[in-house]
């Protein structure tokens, strides 16, 4: 056998340029697959085989009410993140650079301070005797302190906080990339201000908006600080629900159950958002 | 004209001015913790009453702080050499490569940035309590690594598009080897992508709650989980001094960043 038939046989042929994907996918393969694989396994044989896990999960009222809110927090907190968005990404992509360059920082900053930090100092600002109830009170729009921490009021702001650079940032790109002549040229068609808006500037900023409010959503559904530390029992979420059956409860079976669920509503979503707007494009949020 | 801002009127001012609240809330947590670090007061009043620097004294007092924090250094910076090197090697792959499933694969490597976190936390706490790497260091900076990689690959593989191969096959031609010209050409006219990718990994790891939470050991804390463990007990002013520290290391990463942008554009 000559040298060359031999080294046919002992390696693999691989296209060209593969080789440098190896090290990621061995990587990926074996410590992200394979447990999440392993975990899904679980959730169909622990404590018995069977689906009478998600039988449990999916028939029970308690946790109706913890689908049920996790899918409300992350829709109010989609709905409000897109509004607030929007004017500021709209003034960024007009504004005059130095100015932008400003209020860039600011989200930069925002966007990388410590997630634990950013909690922190909201669970302070919002507590009954915090910053916010006291200077309400103080000028006198109050009397009593608002209960703004430990419910959907709490979770809603915090969240709303850390999801703002994701949906501002894309949408900037987005609007940049309008030409400000079709507004100009439905002014001089005689759209009003508002008909422009409404007819011109909203349509073409709306794969943005998907692409940035999916996003948003996707991310919310299985966040787990923020509602953990700034949300109440009352209105668990999903991935807080998971952390519990597994910590606290040990019951591996359960948790995991409910985590394949989250899995595949995230999957699911991020696969329409991927047809939105192509794997390629996904980077412009860094 | 809604995209003109010299001819927007008023319009210009009423967003200007939503857009200056947004900024002013964006900023309102981070300027808020730094002046509460410095403040007298145990039970965080504020305004404060009289202002200290004995938040910090007491920090710097707690070995277990200084020890998270540097568990955390080591274990980040662990990871952010090992997400660049794989990241690298693996963006030469997916922007030069010629083969089917290419989108694909790119696809998977950047599913860990997608999928919640906590989902994958429980997963691989579970795979590492079966093969013994709970709560150690290896154990960590593998996990971390998995969640770190999209965030190294989306910089390199966007300067590598970036770049125009054309040069480094020059190169090959004066008589450079393909390897030499990648290491010389090709590396140092990414090197902000690159740069970016490991600011990013480590950050990635630095700031990670919730695989820590799970992976985490008596012995070996990582400085998210003492927050978060002084946080659940007590919102002590210790925790405000030891975030305003962290919010100055990133005040600290922005400026280089900034600084080597502007390197490279002059």
């Amino acid at each position: 056998m000559s040298v060359e038939t031999r080294r046919n046989l002992g390696t693999v042929r691989l296209p060209a340029g593969f080789n440098g994907l190896l090290p990621a996918l061995v990587l990926i393969v074996l410590f992200f697959v394979v447990p999440v694989l392993a975990l899904l396994l679980r959730s169909v044989t622990e404590p018995e085989p069977g689906l009478q896990n998600y039988a449990a999960l999916l028939g029970d009222g308690t946790y109706a009410r913890v689908f049920f809110n996790t899918f409300l927090v992350a829709s109010v907190v989609t709905i409000v993140t897109v509004l607030v968005a929007f004017p500021v990404a709209w003034m960024l992509a007009i504004m005059p650079s130095a100015l932008a360059s400003v209020v860039f920082g600011v989200i930069i900053l925002s966007m990388w301070t410590n997630l634990l930090t950013r909690t922190y100092a909201w669970m302070v600002l919002l507590q009954r005797t915090g910053v916010i109830n006291r200077t309400l009170i103080a000028a006198g729009v109050i009397d009593q302190p608002l209960p703004l921490i430990n419910n959907l009021t709490g979770v809603t702001i915090g969240m709303v906080y850390i999801m703002l650079p994701f949906m501002i940032l894309p949408l900037v790109g987005t609007l940049r990339a309008i030409d400000p002549m079709t507004l100009r040229a439905a002014a001089l068609c005689g759209a009003s201000p508002f008909q422009a808006f409404r007819r011109i500037l909203v349509p073409l900023s709306l794969p943005g908006v998907a692409a940035g409010g999916l996003m948003v959503f996707v991310m919310s559904l299985g966040y787990f600080v923020t509602p953990a530390l700034l949300g109440g029992t009352s209105n668990m979420m999903l991935a807080e629900m998971i952390a519990q059956m597994i910590q606290s409860l040990l019951n591996w079976g359960l948790g995991s159950a409910a985590a394949f669920i989250l899995l595949v509503v995230t999957m699911a979503l991020y696969a329409l958002q991927l047809r939105l707007v192509g794997a390629r494009r996904m980077s412009g949020g860094l | 004209m809604l995209l003109d801002y010299d001819r927007m009127g008023w319009l210009r001012v009423a967003l200007l001015g939503f857009t200056a609240l947004v900024a002013g809330f964006l900023l309102l947590p981070v300027v808020f913790i730094v002046l509460l670090s410095f403040g007298s007061s145990r039970w965080l009043a504020f305004p404060p009453p009289g202002w200290t620097l004995k938040w910090y004294q007491e920090l710097f007092a707690d070995p277990a702080w200084l020890d998270a924090a540097l568990t955390s250094a080591r274990i980040a910076t662990m990871t952010a050499i090992l997400a660049v090197a794989i990241g690298l090697l693996a963006s030469f792959a997916l922007v030069r490569g010629q083969f089917a499933g290419r989108e694909i694969l790119r696809g998977l490597l950047l599913t860990p940035m997608v999928l919640p976190v906590v989902v994958f936390a429980i997963a691989i706490y579970a795979f590492f309590l079966r093969l013994g790497l709970g709560g150690t260091t290896i154990g960590f900076v593998i996990a971390h690594t998995v969640l770190a990689l999209p965030f190294a690959i989306i910089p390199i593989a966007t300067a590598l598009e970036g770049f125009d191969k054309s040069i480094e096959d020059a190169a090959i031609v004066c008589g450079a080897s393909p390897l030499e010209a990648r290491l010389r050409i090709t590396l140092p006219s990414i090197r902000i992508g690159i740069f970016s990718a490991a600011i990013f990994s480590f950050l990635a790891s630095w700031d990670e709650v919730v695989v820590a939470i799970f992976m985490a050991s008596p012995s070996l804390q990582t400085l998210p989980v003492k927050i978060w463990g002084s946080l659940r007990s007590d919102l002590s002013p210790v925790i405000a001094a030891a975030s305003s520290l962290l919010v100055g290391l990133t005040l600290a990463l922005m400026v280089v960043t900034a600084l080597l942008q502007r390197k490279v554009r002059t």
